[in-house]
């Protein structure tokens, strides 16, 4: 499936977001977010958001983006089975709304009312730290990858309409990239940065990213890579527009678009 | 014989010390009143005094006693570059770093400068000591900002500009709302002069422990992403700590900055000039040692004092395995002392480090913090900013918005410059405080020109803070209670009269 073809797709599938891309059902909207005040310790607070067209209220907390109260937000996500949704209702989740996971928020510049709930009654999530997101200290001596070194690509996700290279999720990958960069010597490091300038109709909002977006993306990462020890001769960065979707279990599937691919060669 | 008489001197007059203040302790509540240090003692460093350095020296301070330590042992200071005055207006680096007010400069200690010297002092050059050098410098007036909130004028250049000097693209336009200093609008030294440039007033930062402000734990810079920059001197990274804009990237940098804007200086420092100044600079460590109740801070266990200091490992990340301010844990069952204020103050100290580490609240529209994916609000305590083990700063580079110098949660301030901002259209408005922004100082904006830094300020080192109020960059705060009375009005935290007062005396024994 071409790129173009694909897009179009996507944009038949609309608000209820049944995927185009596969069998797995993918829930977007936008809507403004609500902030339940629970208190289960340090970044233990809820984040709900409710899908205006079918009435449900989610719990959108699991993004490893938060929202920002006041802004409105575009949420994608998994929707869970029918039958898991049953067992884990809403009242018997921890933040008051159907949790959905995976899930990806992207904050966006528009406004709306700013709002808080207090806790009332739900205890919220305990805050634990992936360990997998956690980067050994800069005093350790690093261990670089052996070898061989075969060609290899990475990904890079982003927010909907952002460059932002997101705190942990984005360093552990550039962590890796690096130390590959530096164990390996390679011919060339290709950065290719993608926007989704396709337009689509979500919850009434027409969204669509800029094209400057993906050469932004692509600088970005270059940059980084640049600043963990690849040499700008070897960096070729480059800009494309709607690319397809990545396939990987347990990704979803729009969000993969927005995307910087790094490719290592030899 | 002479020492030991000195000795039993020092001893006696420390006894009467505490004695004297006795009926001034609130003992039941583990507090006591912070008050301005005693007028006096000779301590004032003057340039070219060719005094020696001690290894060691202990200073009475508002709360007790604050400890400077050089590692290296004693500096002979004649000749030596950080005690000398190297331009042509009188002033060393030891001016506005002075060894009693733990290398930083107190108001109170500016103000009986200015008293004893009838304003001659090179401290009041008219440069950065006044208001604004166009001002009649004889008047106490002209000062006003130093007299009456320690601060100095850092007259930062507009556009903003890179270190190596390149022209920044601001994101934002700069108008001067008010300035009762006139120098943002003075023909020759404001912000439509010859040579543009932004007028702020601002604390003098420490002169110590240094290692902890220039070292980084992390290669990564969570708030924008990105690995730290590399100085291609060193090969080392840019810890991103020093100075409340970040405009100078390592303590070269920031020499050469004071070099030419607080001394006046037009010649650069040799190469081993500047070896003697950085390595001089990098082994003091400064932290109180003794407080007037609680007594020494490395009694009954405690590690206070800058020894440890010196002998930690800095940029250490606090965290479950390695809590904040672990420097004073024994004094949570301290049944050594047998001083019932002295037992109370320390069961004090004890409750604000619990409070420090685990009371959360929520935090809110604070570039630097909110602004990263945390989301916004988000809760936390104050170990999340302060997350730097023994110093309290940010293993991150620190620059945050408190609201210190940014309406609408600026302290009224009108004494103080205010600008208007105005985000362009192109670039993406401040996240929190939209396209049009009111402000006592860009900060961070000054050195990068962004909107998303208005207002954002480097985390300050917290150890020796009782001997150089005021606090926070603009001197808004005046005492360390003052500090917590900040915060919980920032962040509505609801703290209790005997939480703040916890809070205050951990600040008092850092």
């Amino acid at each position: 499936m071409n790129a173009r073809r694909a897009g179009a797709l996507w944009i038949l599938a609309g608000t209820f977001a049944s995927s185009a891309w596969g069998a797995t059902t993918e829930k977007v909207f936008v809507t403004c977010p609500v902030y339940r005040d629970t208190n289960a310790g340090r970044k233990s607070g809820c984040w709900l958001a409710t899908d205006e067209a079918v009435g449900i209220r989610y719990d959108i907390s699991l993004s490893r983006t938060k929202p920002q109260r006041g802004h409105e937000v575009l949420v994608e996500a998994r929707l869970p089975s029918t039958s898991s949704a049953s067992a884990a209702s809403s009242a018997q989740s921890p933040c008051g709304g159907l949790t959905l996971e995976p899930v990806v928020v992207s904050v966006l510049d528009s406004l709306c009312p700013s709002f808080m709930l207090p806790a009332e009654s739900y205890p919220g999530r305990r805050f634990r730290l992936d360990p997998r997101l956690v980067l050994g200290t800069a005093d350790v001596p690093e261990t670089l990858p052996p070898g061989p070194y075969p060609p290899r690509t990475w990904h890079i996700e982003f927010a909907y309409q952002s460059d932002f290279l997101q705190y942990q999720y984005s360093e552990v990958i550039l962590d890796e990239i690096g130390r590959y960069v530096r164990a390996s010597h390679p011919r060339r490091v290709e950065v290719t940065g993608y926007a989704v300038t396709q337009a689509r109709e979500v919850s009434g909002h027409r969204l669509a990213e800029q094209a400057s977006l993906a050469q932004a993306r692509a600088d970005m990462v270059a940059l980084a890579l640049e600043r963990l020890g690849a040499s700008e001769a070897i960096v070729k960065v480059s800009a494309r527009e709607n690319p397809e979707p990545l396939s990987a279990d347990g990704e979803l599937l729009e969000p993969s678009r927005r995307r910087v691919d790094i490719h290592l060669s030899y | 014989m002479q020492v030991t008489l000195l000795l039993r001197l020092a001893l006696f007059s420390g006894a009467a010390a505490l004695l004297a203040v006795w009926p001034l302790l609130d003992v039941s509540a583990g507090g006591r009143a912070e008050r301005p240090a005693p007028e006096a003692p000779p301590t004032w460093w003057q340039p070219d005094s060719n005094r020696v350095f001690a290894a060691r020296a202990d200073y009475t301070d508002s709360t007790g006693t604050v400890s400077v330590l050089h590692v290296g042992g004693d500096v002979q200071t004649r000749g030596h570059p950080f005690f000398s005055a190297l331009g042509p207006n009188g002033r060393a680096c030891v001016t506005c770093h002075q060894p009693a007010d733990g290398m930083s400069v107190s108001v109170s200690t500016i103000k009986s400068r200015w008293r004893e010297t009838r304003g001659s002092d090179p401290l009041f050059a008219a440069i950065d000591g006044s208001n604004c050098p166009s001002l009649p410098q004889e008047q106490a007036a002209s000062h006003s900002l130093l007299l009456d909130r320690g601060l100095f004028r850092i007259a930062r250049p507009w556009p903003p500009r890179t270190p190596e000097g390149a022209a920044v693209t601001p994101q934002f336009s700069i108008e001067v709302v008010h300035d009762p200093t006139g120098c943002n609008l003075d023909p020759r030294w404001g912000l439509h002069s010859a040579h543009p440039r932004v007028s702020v007033f601002r604390r003098p930062r420490p002169v110590g422990n240094l290692e902890y402000a220039t070292r980084y734990g992390y290669i990564f810079e969570p708030k924008n992403g990105l690995p730290l920059p590399i100085d291609p001197r060193t090969g080392l990274r840019y810890s991103g700590n020093l100075l409340a804009d970040q405009r100078a990237r390592t303590l070269e940098e920031q020499a050469l900055d004071a070099l030419t804007s607080h001394l006046q200086a037009q010649a650069s420092l040799s190469a081993p000039e500047m070896q003697k100044l950085v390595g001089f600079e990098s082994q003091i460590y400064v932290a109180q040692s003794a407080d007037r109740v609680g007594g020494s801070l490395s009694a009954a266990g405690a590690q206070g004092g800058p020894e440890a200091l010196a002998s930690g490992k800095p940029a250490e990340l606090q965290g479950p395995g390695h809590p904040s301010w672990t420097e004073f844990d024994a004094w949570q069952h301290d049944a050594a002392s047998t001083d019932p204020g002295q037992r109370a103050f320390r069961a004090s100290v004890s409750r604000g480090i619990a409070l420090f580490r685990n009371r959360t609240f929520l935090i809110t529209d604070s570039a630097g913090l909110n602004s990263m994916n945390f989301g916004n609000p988000t809760r936390d305590s104050c170990a999340f900013c302060h997350n730097m083990a023994r110093t309290g700063m940010d293993v991150a580079p620190g620059q945050v918005d408190l609201g210190t110098t940014n309406e609408p949660y600026a302290d009224p301030a009108p004494e103080l410059p205010l600008f208007k901002l105005t985000c362009a259209s192109s670039y993406p408005p401040h996240p929190f405080l939209g396209r049009v922004i009111y402000t006592h100082d860009p900060g961070f904006a000054l050195t990068t020109g962004r909107c998303v830094d208005i207002g954002k300020i480097t985390i300050q080192d917290m150890r020796g803070l009782a001997a150089r109020a005021p606090y926070f960059s603009n001197g808004s705060a005046r005492t360390l209670r003052d500090i917590i009375e900040y915060y919980d009005r920032r962040y509505s935290i609801g703290l209790t009269e005997q939480e703040k007062q916890d809070l205050t005396n951990l600040l008092s024994v850092l």
